[in-house]
């Protein structure tokens, strides 16, 4: 069977600059102090070191770790955003990242323009959304708004409008950093019942979170990181395990 | 502009061109077009990096579809012209069926410079004010305010490398001297704004990798 996610040997370099250098002449005039013998000025901060892990289809992965482990990075580098410095990552299905709702979402549009926007750019047709227009604003309980703009609606309700188009993409992965928490509690509830409705499809999830009963909840599989490298992979509920017990020893 | 340009230089300093005002605003609205439309574009990655540090997308869409919105808008601009030509007592002739295809060709060049600012704009936030310079430069470097004919004949060469000029060029032939302009005329731009394109999109990939990590 084709793994549906195989991150293999994945590093991620980024740099921690000792000089403000944001223009060219600052640039010029640095290049030259190298010239002259003066030391790099930025030093290396490895976010991800060596990181591996392969999800079988319909399974899921829980990502865990404290602040600055490298939770995020892993996850902008699935979705392409960043690039690695070394390794790979093969992704068979469509992505959905959802590292931030409401992304390239335009206050003065009007909310069935901004489905359409938002959709586009995660990676639907034109008439696919169009196609899912109304259960779009079903979900999202806002079709009494459908025409008024957006900076109009109060912020909870733009981002449930985020939400709910970014569900209704069907993707094969979800990707979704600690996203989750939105809305009241009902809306929640109806997020928690799609996304295990996407289980039982054989959908994957990738989920970064700090919530542990949500991830032994989605999650069969988990990963922990610390300071960019993996501390353990596997069964979510050894891994959790593992956090939890690490976390009380400090 | 345009009438401080004509009093400037029809006026104040007689050039003595015929129609000064025809001659002047074709070579302007294809400057306007570039000036705009390269400047605009320098932002167009830096302004949109809540979608660049989020999703993923192929990044030129955003500096291409910035220069489009300022081909629709120069194409409105040339179209607005034509009625003022008219009233300026010009003929309009079958020549200005090439307009489309010289900013067209503007077009491909404005991408190809486009690229490369914008991405090097994510790196460099002072490009946009270098480039600022190099526009007020290439103003008087381009045959706007003067005819290209007053170039001293050894400097000709250098001077018609820059494919803006040649852009100008087409333009007044077409609305200004109702001259049939030749295939060398289209062909040099293109030529050469399809290369710039090629190494400009090249310069783009390159950069590309480390955009949301400078954003």
């Amino acid at each position: 069977m084709n793994p549906i996610v195989k991150v293999e040997n994945l590093w991620k370099k980024f740099r921690i600059p000792h000089e403000k250098r944001t223009t060219l002449l600052e640039n010029l005039v640095g290049m030259l102090q190298i010239l002259s013998g003066k030391k790099f000025t930025y030093e290396e901060f490895w976010a991800l070191k060596s990181v591996s892990f392969t999800l079988n289809p319909g399974e899921s992965l829980g990502i865990i770790g404290e602040n600055g482990s490298g939770k995020s990075t892993l996850l902008k580098i699935i979705a392409n955003i960043l690039r690695p410095d070394k390794g790979s990552v093969n992704v068979n299905g469509r992505i959905a990242p959802i590292l931030e709702l409401g992304v390239g979402f335009h206050p003065d549009l009007t909310v069935k323009e901004n489905i359409l926007i938002y959709g586009s750019i995660m990676g639907l047709k034109n008439n696919e959304i169009k196609k899912r227009m109304d259960s779009i604003l079903q979900f999202s309980g806002l079709e009494r708004f459908k025409d008024a703009k957006l900076k109009n609606l109060s912020s909870g309700m733009q981002m449930r409008l985020g939400f709910s188009v970014a569900i209704e993409t069907n993707p094969d992965i979800f990707l979704i950093d600690e996203a989750l928490a939105v809305g009241d509690i009902e809306f929640q509830h109806k997020c928690i019942d799609k996304f295990k409705q996407f289980k039982a499809e054989g959908k994957t999830i990738i989920l970064v979170s700090h919530a542990l009963n949500l991830i032994k909840e989605f999650c069969e599989k988990a990963l922990f990181l610390s300071k960019g490298e993996v501390i353990s992979f596997g069964e979510a509920e050894a891994v959790i395990n593992e956090y939890v017990k690490r976390i009380q020893s400090i | 502009m345009m009438s401080i340009l004509t009093i400037v230089f029809s006026i104040l300093l007689r050039i003595g061109i015929e129609k000064f005002p025809i001659f002047l605003l074709t070579a302007l609205l294809v400057w306007r077009f570039f000036s705009i439309a390269t400047s605009m574009a320098l932002w167009s990655i830096i302004g949109n990096s809540p979608l660049v540090t989020k999703v993923y997308f192929p990044r030129w869409l955003l500096v291409l579809s910035s220069n489009l919105a300022n081909l629709i808008g120069s194409s409105l601009e040339f179209l607005a012209f034509l009625p003022l030509l008219l009233f300026l007592g010009m003929k309009i002739t079958f020549l200005a069926l090439f307009l489309p295809l010289t900013l067209i060709i503007e077009f491909i060049l404005i991408a190809g410079i486009s690229l490369p600012l914008a991405a090097l704009n994510v790196y460099y936030r002072d490009v946009s004010q270098i480039w600022d310079l190099a526009l007020q430069a290439g103003f008087f470097l381009c045959p706007i305010v003067y005819d290209a004919k007053l170039i001293p004949e050894k400097y000709f060469f250098f001077y018609s490398l820059n494919p803006i000029t040649r852009v100008i060029q087409i333009t007044r032939k077409i609305l200004y001297y109702n001259m049939l302009p030749t295939l060398s005329d289209f062909l040099i731009p293109l030529i050469s704004g399809l290369f710039l394109l090629l190494i400009g999109y090249l310069i783009f990939c390159k950069l590309e990798s480390r955009f949301a990590e400078e954003l």
